[in-house]
């Protein structure tokens, strides 16, 4: 799933200056699963909008934003989002862009899109959606993302008892993936292959 | 001999490396330089530590002129496919053929944290893209009007653990076309020896890395860095010296004196001492 953060206070109150009165679209897809976007989630925008003295004319939580057509027929009936001239989102940018396709209203993204990330117990960052996927070459595990060097032919010379040069709290994948060559009598077939620039 | 024909020859093989200055003013590089006059080859390196400096090429191309035999070094962080095989035309065409490709520092070790990390190609990829433009094509296929020829060379982390994967990458570098390698730093050339025995091979060079400690102060940044090793004698005896630098230099020149009796040669790293260089040599 996507994962989302929520911006700071400062920069979400920036985008809203001058603004007077918002409709809240929520994303009960991945933005829920992130807690940017759940019923706190919710309460906590709002109550800041509030503060700032930001009317909120509705709000629309939609399965997933992404989904253009369902929000479109979904919004279209919502007399509130037809009256707003400002919307803001708890979604990805993904969901700010696909209402923004079918809507000329003034769009505010609440939330930075960080990664396509795993879930609980914690999130951790393992695609970066490239459009062509080495994982069967890397032993299920993604150098492309892992690896803030991204190297795809093997490590760089960082790597010291198994932990990574750049952050030594977070292994360094090339070990992982080296651990599972290992395991797996793939040591060979690593070194023989060549993965070409895509 | 170029570096090159040496790297053929039995040879014990010295070389060092030069930063470029940060701005235009390069005549300290050049005074660091005369230092090195009668080493093998020069490195320059490639904005190292992921901080901006003048290009590497440039003074390359400067120590070319004034008669050293500079190595280039590339890494793949700050440029794409495209400028990178331009940039290694442009060396060829300027006359430089040696080459050291690394991954290089991160940005976020560096100036400019929030600098984009690019690294469109990785150092396996580089290098074979290296060896594809010296057969007249580049990367996309397309024919070239001249090519270039490199010697090409790659970096080695004897200090890596788990070890054994660093020796499978240095065997990775050679089939991708490596010819040289120059390693991180190292203090210990027994311990050095037993990485060495395992890599070692006929159809390359390894050259053990050395750095000049110059003061405890140094020393104790240097103990900071991943992997790096500084056995407790050597410690000791620049704790204790009453002047550090000659005693940096002493123990500079001892571990030289070892790794002559085994290593393919020594790559010197006295980041900014490079006026000891002589000393440290003469002292063989
Ligand atoms: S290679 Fe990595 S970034 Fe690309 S699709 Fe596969 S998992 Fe995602
Ligand atoms: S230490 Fe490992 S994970 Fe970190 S940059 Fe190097 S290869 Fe990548």
């Amino acid at each position: 799933m996507i994962l989302t953060i929520k911006k700071s206070d400062e920069e979400i109150l920036e985008s809203l200056k001058g603004e007077s009165a918002v409709f809240i679209i929520a994303c009960a897809g991945c933005a829920v699963k992130s807690h940017t976007a759940d019923k706190q989630a919710v309460e906590t925008i709002s109550k800041l909008l509030s503060d700032n003295n930001i009317k909120v004319l509705g709000i629309e939580i939609l399965g997933a934003v992404c989904n253009t057509q369902k929000a479109q027929e979904t919004l279209s009936k919502n007399i509130n989002f037809q009256k707003a001239k400002t919307i803001l989102f708890l979604s990805c940018g993904t969901g700010v862009q696909a209402v923004g396709s079918f809507s000329d209203k003034r769009l505010i993204a609440v939330l930075n899109s960080a990664a396509i990330a795993a879930v609980e117990p914690s999130y951790s960052k393992f695609c970066s959606v490239c459009g062509d996927c080495i994982l069967s070459y890397t032993q299920g595990i993604c150098p492309k993302t892992r690896c803030p060097k991204s190297l795809v032919n093997g490590p760089c010379g960082g790597f010291v008892n198994g932990k990574c040069e750049i952050d030594p709290a977070k292994d360094c994948v090339w070990v992982l993936i080296y651990e599972k060559l290992k395991q797996n009598n793939a040591l060979d077939k690593f070194l023989n292959r060549f993965i070409e620039p895509r | 001999m170029n570096f090159k024909e040496k790297l053929k020859s039995n040879k014990f093989l010295i070389t060092a490396e030069l930063f470029p200055p940060k701005g235009t003013d390069i005549s300290s590089f050049l005074m660091r330089a005369e230092s090195l006059r009668d080493l093998d080859a020069v490195n320059v390196t490639d904005n190292q530590r992921a901080s901006m400096r003048t290009g590497s090429l440039a003074m390359c191309k400067i120590l070319l002129e004034k008669g050293f035999e500079p190595i280039l070094q590339i890494t793949v962080r700050d440029r794409n496919r495209i400028a990178l095989q331009s940039e290694l035309l442009s060396a060829s065409v300027l006359g430089i053929e040696n080459v050291l490709i690394i991954s290089g520092d991160h940005p976020s070790a560096g100036e400019y944290p929030s600098a984009k990390p690019v690294y469109d190609l990785d150092v396996l990829q580089l290098i074979k893209a290296a060896r594809t433009l010296e057969t007249g094509i580049d990367l996309a296929g397309k024919k070239l009007k001249g090519s270039p020829k490199f010697c090409i060379g790659a970096a080695v982390n004897p200090a890596a653990t788990p070890n054994d994967l660093q020796v499978l990458m240095l065997k990775k570098k050679i089939l991708a076309g490596a010819e040289f390698f120059q390693t991180q730093t190292i203090f210990d050339a027994a311990q050095y020896k037993t990485f060495f025995d395992k890599i070692k091979n006929p159809n390359v060079k390894i050259l053990a890395g050395i750095t000049l400690i110059k003061s405890p102060k140094f020393m104790q940044f240097l103990q900071k860095l991943p992997g790096v090793n500084i056995p407790i004698k050597i410690q000791e005896r620049i704790n204790s010296a009453s002047d550090p630098l000659s005693e940096g230099i002493k123990i500079c020149s001892e571990l030289i004196s070892d790794l002559k009796t085994f290593s393919d040669g020594v790559h010197i790293m006295a980041i900014g001492m490079e006026e000891h260089i002589p000393n440290i040599l003469s002292l063989q």
